[in-house]
């Protein structure tokens, strides 16, 4: 039997050393008897440890409580009811970094709040993604003095950035969306990726 | 809404104090006033754990730290350390004309932005004498008190939040997204909105916005009816927030608290009807007064207080349903912007534009201070012109830095997890405290 | 009340609707108390504005007049026979000392009083803290000391508030500057 070029993959073509494939005079297990079809592949869903895992990690990604400014109170409405942040599985702001994965920091980022920021972005345990939410995380915003640090990627290693001022609950959902979609293309974390601030 | 209780006829004497103190004498700290110190014969022993309530914590609302020594449960010793948020607004603001300067006060209290837009927009025009139309200050009254009931959600909901009746929270923002869909209509933006202008407001109320608030405002007294049942005879809410943190009346104008922080502990003041400004004294409300001092009368004043703003809402509006057409912002050319038609046809509107948007308007010299009734209590902006495009010294006066002073006072008597209620109830925002 | 039986009593002022007293620097906690003792309980605000460089720079451009649009005589406020400047600078007028520290006080009453007690100051020149007579100052004593640099004798905890505590200057004196970092492609603003 020819394979057709639209022929579903075979078990051999993923490279994997299965029973069925090294004893091929033994026919369908009991488990194929069960399942009652043809091909197996067309039953299973098949994927990499590694690709499950970073769809387990996208789907829970619970932020850390880091509000300081006026983004924090938009970031409070994307976990209320209209912009409910609890079907990506993140309405759970955890307020210890031991138990968080997301760092969220919405408003500005005075030069006294700077190593508390350190500090907390240490504490959390890899894999962990920064989310610079609105212009003053991003970027220092309109305030460029004496006493704003000039966007948090001084000091952490920032995934995604968020602008406007405030972002509107949906802009900050974009940006969670992208980080979701960007973790599980395999992009790896910033921390990773950037030599700076590590 | 259930009365506030009846004012003796020796109380008025004493106006604005209207009831009798909840405690004799002074409970503020004697040696710091807004410094709990331990007990000498306490420090002595080893029995006091001092922890941080650090600058990132749940429950604290934005960035305060508290270090507070306890003595098992009970807190013997808090000093707030604040200036987390510090953002240099007053130097940033020496550095912008008039005109830039306008987005800055919103982001000082950031869940009041209104009222804080408002109260610098006034000193300005305070201080170039200049008049806003009718339809501009019944419609500035208007988004400020949809702010107030704003400010008073957001209140609600975080310290219900944090005193575990977690469902208020979504109550309340459920009907903060309404108010700030009805922003977002007007304005353009949800918060922030830069919508006041030196001279008036930015644009025409836009069409259908007076249907869309009259829907609020039917539908709010049920919305508060629904959070008096969640809460007012919860007995665990109760028991978190009677009696709790209590401060009298003496206690409370020594400390300079304002607002509903004051207004809980028996003294009947509020700027808007004190001090009128804009159209309050050309609308009819009540002021809540209670008692009690403590959490729980923080809690029924700011809900009396979204009740009234609600009607006050219902007032403006039906003064405004008679203004269309009716300009929204002074004619001052030198100071507002000439409307853009006329740049095609006046050569004085086309100079007159070019001078505002490059120099900026210049403001006559002088020093003022004008203070307003924002959710917070009475904010303040302190403004001195040199005569020139920019101001030359901008000062806010935070109620939420004064309420926190109070923190000490409040906590005479009380245990760590009162602090929590005690925090929540005077409602101070980090970005007015530290400014 | 005669503003003149304040102790330290210079001079009153009214302008914009308000009025500012001017005490004298050594004086102003006895000023305070007898105010307190008049009625004004109720402390607002203690600002320090600094003056350095003040007039400096002439204000030039045209000074603005009444309404021109509608004729209606509204927005006025400014004289009208004030000349616009070709070539002529307004100056400000000049300020006593550098500082200048006000003290916003209201007596709750029917109608309400409002006041402004200033004194002025040089750099290094000390002012009794008023924490005795209005508890409520002590962190607006803390944070004018923090941005400003002013000293306030008999403070109980007079250290920084705002900014950390190792903070080398006081950043809202118009010696400092203003910070932040060069933006490309703009200009002073």
């Amino acid at each position: 039997m020819a394979d057709r070029p639209d022929a579903p993959k075979r078990l051999r073509d993923y490279g994997l050393q299965s029973e069925r494939l090294l004893w091929p005079t033994k026919g369908p297990s009991r488990f194929e008897e069960e399942l009652g079809v043809e091909n197996l592949e067309r039953a299973l869903g098949l994927t990499t440890l590694e690709k499950a895992v970073r769809w387990a990690q996208t789907k829970s990604m619970w932020p850390d409580t880091f509000g300081l400014a006026c983004c924090a109170i938009e970031m409070m409405s994307i976990v209320s009811s209209r912009y409910d942040l609890a079907r990506f599985g993140m309405e759970a702001f955890r307020s210890s970094p031991r138990q968080a994965d997301l760092l969220i920091v919405s408003g500005r980022v005075a030069h006294k709040m700077a190593p508390p920021l350190r500090q907390i972005y240490d504490q959390m345990l890899e894999p962990k993604w920064v989310i610079a939410m609105g212009a003053c995380a991003s970027s220092g915003g309109m305030f460029n003095n004496y006493t704003i640090l000039q966007g948090v990627d001084r000091i952490v290693p920032v995934d995604i950035y968020v602008p406007f001022c405030p972002p509107r609950p949906e802009a900050l959902m974009d940006g969670i969306i992208r980080l979701h979609e960007a973790h599980q293309a395999g992009v790896p974390p910033a921390y990773e990726r950037r030599e700076v601030a590590t | 809404m259930t009365v506030a209780p009846e004012k003796s006829a020796r109380s008025m004497r004493d106006w604005p104090i209207v009831f009798p103190p909840p405690y004799e004498g002074s409970r503020i700290p004697p040696r710091v006033p807004t410094i709990l110190d331990v007990p000498a014969d306490l420090a002595a022993t080893d029995d006091i754990l001092q922890i941080n309530f650090g600058p990132n914590h749940p429950s604290t609302h934005g960035v305060l730290r508290l270090i507070v020594d306890l003595d098992g449960e009970q807190v013997v010793g808090l000093n707030a350390v604040i200036g987390y948020l510090h953002t240099g607004f007053e130097k940033t603001m020496e550095q912008k004309t008039w005109w830039k300067c306008v987005t800055y006060p919103e982001r000082i209290d950031y869940v009041g932005y209104q009222n804080a837009e408002l109260v610098f927009v006034l000193a300005v025009e305070k201080l170039l004498s200049l008049e806003v139309p009718e339809k501009a200050t019944w419609m500035r009254t208007l988004l400020c008190e949809l702010n107030r009931i704003h400010s008073h959600l957001v209140f609600l909901g975080t310290s219900a939040l944090e005193l575990g009746a977690i469902s208020m929270f979504w109550y309340c923002f459920r009907e903060r997204e309404t108010i700030l869909d009805l922003y977002e209509m007007v304005t353009g933006a949800r918060m922030h909105t830069r919508y006041f202008q030196v001279g008036g407001l930015a644009e025409d109320i836009p069409d259908g916005f007076h249907a869309e608030c009259r829907k609020f405002v039917e539908w709010m007294p049920h919305a508060l009816d629904d959070y008096l049942a969640l809460l007012d005879r919860n007995a665990i809410w109760l028991e978190r927030t009677k009696g709790v943190g209590v401060l009298s009346a003496q206690d409370a104008i020594a400390l300079g608290q304002s607002g509903p922080n004051l207004r809980a502990s028996g003294v009947d003041w509020d700027l808007r009807r004190d001090q009128p400004y804009l159209a309050y004294d050309q609308v009819d409300f009540r002021v809540p007064v209670y008692a009690g001092g403590d959490v729980y009368d923080r809690y029924r004043v700011r809900m009396d207080e979204m009740a009234e703003s609600t009607r006050i809402v219902d007032q403006c509006l039906r003064r405004l349903e008679r203004m269309d057409g009716r300009p929204w912002i002074a004619d001052d050319r030198k100071v507002v912007l000439p409307p853009r038609e006329e740049l095609h046809t006046s050569m004085e509107s086309l100079i007159h534009h070019f001078k505002i948007v490059t120099e900026g308007f210049r403001v006559p010299e002088g020093e003022i201070y004008v203070a307003i009734e924002s959710p917070r209590g009475e904010s303040g902006c302190y403004l001195v012109s040199d005569g020139g495009p920019k101001p030359w010294r901008v000062h806010f006066r935070a109620p939420s830095l004064v309420a926190l002073e109070a923190t000490a006072t409040c906590m005479s008597d009380a245990l760590v997890a009162d602090m929590i209620a005690v925090v929540g109830s005077l409602d101070a925002v980090m970005g007015d405290t530290d400014r | 009340m005669s503003w003149a039986v304040l102790p330290g009593f210079v001079s009153v002022r009214e302008a914009f609707g308000e009025t500012t007293v001017t005490i004298e620097r050594e004086r102003i906690r006895d000023a305070c108390t007898r105010a307190r003792d008049d009625g004004f309980t109720f402390l607002a605000d203690i600002v320090t504005t600094d003056y350095l460089g003040w007039g400096d720079k002439g204000v030039s451009g045209y000074i603005g007049t009444g309404n021109i649009g509608t004729g209606l005589g509204i927005g006025g406020g400014r004289d009208l026979h004030q000349p616009s400047t070709q070539g002529y600078q307004a100056l400000p007028a000049p300020k006593p000392k550098r500082f200048s520290l006000s003290y916003h006080l209201l007596a709750m009453e029917q109608p309400p009083r409002r006041v402004r007690l200033q004194c002025w100051l040089d750099e290094d020149e000390p002012v009794q803290s008023v924490v005795s007579v209005w508890p409520t100052a002590d962190w607006h004593e803390r944070e004018q000391f923090d941005l400003m640099g002013v000293r306030f004798d008999g403070h109980p905890n007079l250290v920084r508030l705002l900014m950390p505590d190792d903070w080398e200057g006081h950043p809202l004196r118009k010696d400092y500057p203003i910070g932040g970092e060069p933006v490309r492609f703009s200009d002073a603003e």
